[in-house]
């Protein structure tokens, strides 16, 4: 019986490959991600303990005459878990170069975007909190947390546009996918930013 | 090229173009990082001594208490009190620390460019424009205790923005250490500084979206009028408070105590001993900031809780990493020789104010401590009212002698890598000068605010009587201290202009064994003309190439 050694077909000039490098937009989207979290969880430290305060000196948190339905943020909530399944979806179909897959799943996930953002609007139209007035006595702070959400949301349904886009341009297939990644990583951040907020906002009251 | 993808063979060998567009189009369109960087540094220099000069007509405002002499009212005096304050920090001293790592980091790392270069040089416009709408406002009778509400409002759009575009540069920052590193540079080999960039720039991405929270919502507060009047806009001052005290504001000594590392190992020839140990303690003095930085959770518009167990701690145990780093660098030049230069000096100047600082700190926590033993006890302490020190005039002192200590630092990493920014090295002597005026500033600032302190006076800033005697004095102490240091910025400012239009030695003066020292001064376009190769890992921690003879220059101007 004949030794083998595999290692003699290889050539002297064969060299060691290149490690993979970490992808900088996919570093860069976890580093804002993580900023935009940390003023998220000051704000809603602020919340939490402005909150407490009242309730410990015996007062009621929302004024009179206002009332936060349960109906809207928990449909909102659904809106975006699906929306994270899409996105899923768009990363698993690029990652497949399948690109007809990647536009629908994205175009999905961007009206599950306009959704949110048009709950939140509507949901604010029949909440009836006043943003300002002598009777409130102290100012709302659901607007800022809550407004502040809706801006990381605008961002995050901007960002999957840009990043379909490019796709549609040829920037991204299965080859490289950091575009899609980028995007899906501050969208499921974003999502999980709102659960948050409806728990501690929606569902805590 | 701007570097949004991932790198691949062809990328580090890619050359870029040098651009044949006019001087001015050039500046205001360019992504290179060296450019960008030159303008943060420079830009921040010269707003630190418009900020040190406003600083010192406060000072002198505070000689005689009881009256408003140089300014129309008190409200006029909070403001222009708040103005030097915001703009020392993030107008001069911050800036100036983002700049040398804009500039530098790329190079540490053997890159190319720095990441997201577009996003850099938007970073520095945003916020050099945010900066002057800010004082705009300022002027305008807004910000803390602001009496036009337009103004006050376009002072928070302003300070947020200035806030926002800092921590857009950070995030460049970040991912070009984190993700552009040359092959082979692992974490536990980044030079010193180039770790504590990377700290700097964690840390400043997790603390400073909360100041923007704040902002947030003090503008929602003034829009709503709740903060109707100058009285009760006063509380504005409460958003940056827990930012600028100890250990929250020895985030921005961090990259000053890793250049000084740098520093130390270039000039005496001696690597630090133990590397990683002085890297894990950047680490854990930036985790320490961060900790009670977190503090302010929930701070809206209050004052400090000084009686916090994790501040208590933090102050406590902060001052262990810096002396421990004081220890090492003072080891390296222990046993290697001693140049008596701006670089060396700077450096071991900042990190001996920084120990100051952090040892002095100590005293404000005996008050929280006793109260501790008390409570646990459930026995009364007899402890004198000169150590009631929290909410009094003290913790600006502390703040002088970090902030102080912060602006030595950048005049020593300044005077070390300016032959690598531009192509010429500043003047030596003067820089002597800088670092001497420097020095009596910050001693002045902290003796005069934490004796005042001691005294009795109260949080600036201040109008008031029934002080006890010295008290004035003491402030006269810190106004002069303010004016030393803006006498420091000025000869700085003169000195970085000399050079960059064309003053100053071309001969490199110095080498070092981290990569920067491994392409021209300044660096051509796209840093390197061959990829980066690493000195064997021995020489991070040994005598090797550091301190290597300074080789014929292959400078190509300024």
């Amino acid at each position: 019986m004949t030794d083998i050694t595999i290692f003699d077909a290889l050539p002297d000039t064969v060299v060691a490959p290149e490690p993979t490098r970490p992808r900088l937009l996919v570093i860069g989207t976890a580093l804002v991600a993580g900023a935009m979290s940390m003023g998220m969880a000051g704000l809603l430290g602020i919340y939490v303990e402005s909150r407490a305060a009242v309730l410990a000196e015996g007062g009621v948190w929302l004024p009179s005459g206002v009332s936060i339905p349960l109906t809207q943020p928990n449909m909102m909530a659904i809106t975006l878990v699906m929306s994270v399944v899409a996105m899923a979806w768009a990363v698993s179909a690029i990652r497949h170069d399948d690109r007809a897959n990647t536009y629908i799943a994205l175009t999905l996930c961007v009206i599950f975007g306009f959704s949110y953002l048009a709950q939140t609007a509507f949901l604010f139209e029949i909440m009836g909190m006043p943003a300002a007035g002598d009777d409130l006595g102290r100012p709302p702070l659901i607007y800022a947390l809550v407004g502040a959400h809706l801006i990381i949301m605008g961002v995050a349904t901007l960002y999957v546009v840009i990043m379909g886009l490019r796709t549609l341009g040829g920037n991204y297939s299965a080859k490289d996918v950091e575009g899609i990644y980028g995007a899906a990583l501050f969208w499921n951040v974003a999502v999980v930013l709102y659960l948050i907020v409806w728990y501690a906002i929606y569902i805590t009251k | 090229m701007a570097l949004t993808q991932t790198r691949t063979e062809s990328d580090s060998t890619e050359r870029i173009e040098p651009s044949s567009k006019p001087a001015l189009e050039q500046l205001l369109s360019t992504s290179d990082h060296k450019t960008v960087g030159r303008m943060w540094v420079v830009s921040g220099v010269v707003i630190a001594l418009f900020a040190l000069a406003l600083s010192a007509a406060t000072g002198f405002e505070h000689m005689n208490l009881g009256s408003v002499d140089l300014f129309e009212d008190e409200g006029q005096f909070t403001q222009a009190w708040s103005m030097g304050r915001t703009l020392l920090l993030f107008g001069g001293v911050v800036p100036i620390l983002v700049g040398l790592a804009t500039y530098l980091a790329p190079l540490q790392v053997g890159s190319s460019a720095i990441a997201f270069g577009r996003g850099a040089a938007a970073a520095f416009w945003t916020w050099l424009l945010s900066t002057l709408v800010l004082v705009l406002a300022y002027i305008g009778n807004g910000g803390p205790a602001g009496g036009v509400k337009d103004a006050v409002l376009l002072w928070i759009l302003a300070f947020g923005t200035v806030v926002l575009a800092i921590c857009w540069a950070l995030v460049c920052i970040a991912t070009t250490i984190l993700g552009a590193r040359t092959v082979g540079l692992r974490m536990d080999r980044l030079p010193a500084s180039t770790w504590a960039y990377l700290v700097f720039a964690l840390l400043g991405l997790m603390s400073l979206p909360i100041l923007i929270g704040e902002l947030g919502l003090a503008y929602i507060d003034v829009t709503a009028d709740y903060l109707a009047d100058k009285q009760a806009r006063m509380s504005l001052l409460s958003v940056t408070t827990s930012i600028s005290l100890a250990p929250a504001l020895y985030w921005i000594s961090i990259p000053v105590l890793g250049m000084a590392i740098d520093i130390v190992q270039s000039q005496t020839g001696r690597p630090v001993r133990f590397h990683r140990l002085a890297l894990s303690l950047l680490g854990s003095l930036g985790l320490l900031a961060f900790a009670a930085d977190t503090l302010s959770f929930g701070g809206r518009g209050r004052p400090v809780d000084f009686n916090n167990a994790i501040l208590v701690i933090g102050v406590l145990a902060a001052v262990l990493p810096i002396l421990l780093l004081l220890s090492l660098a003072l080891d390296s030049v222990k046993s290697g020789s001693i140049p008596i230069n701006t670089p060396l000096v700077g450096s071991l100047l900042s990190m001996a104010l920084l120990l100051v600082g952090s040892a002095v700190s100590l005293l404000a926590q005996i008050e929280p401590i006793v109260g501790f033993i008390e409570k646990v006890s459930g026995r009364s302490v007899s402890l004198s009212s000169a150590l009631s020190l929290n909410g009094s005039a003290f913790h600006d002192g502390i703040r002088g002698l970090i902030v102080g200590a912060t602006f030595l630092g950048c005049v020593g990493a300044i005077h070390h890598w300016a032959h690598k920014i531009w192509g010429r090295s500043l003047d030596d002597k003067l820089g002597m000068v800088t670092l001497l005026l420097g020095l009596v500033g910050t001693l002045a600032w902290g003796v005069g605010m934490v004796g005042a302190g001691f005294l009795g006076e109260p949080a600036l800033p201040v109008i008031s009587t029934g002080l006890k005697s010295g008290v004035e004095a003491l402030n006269t102490v810190a106004a002069i201290g303010f004016v030393s240091l803006a006498g420091a910025a000025a000869l700085l400012t003169m000195n970085v202009v000399r050079t960059a239009f064309g003053g100053g030695s071309l001969l490199e003066p110095w080498s070092g064994s981290s990569l920067e020292w491994m392409t021209s001064s300044p660096p051509p376009v796209g840093n390197f003309t061959e990829a980066p190769v690493l000195p064997p890992a021995s020489s991070v921690e040994r005598d090797s190439l550091v301190g290597a003879p300074a080789s014929d220059s292959t400078s190509q101007g300024a």
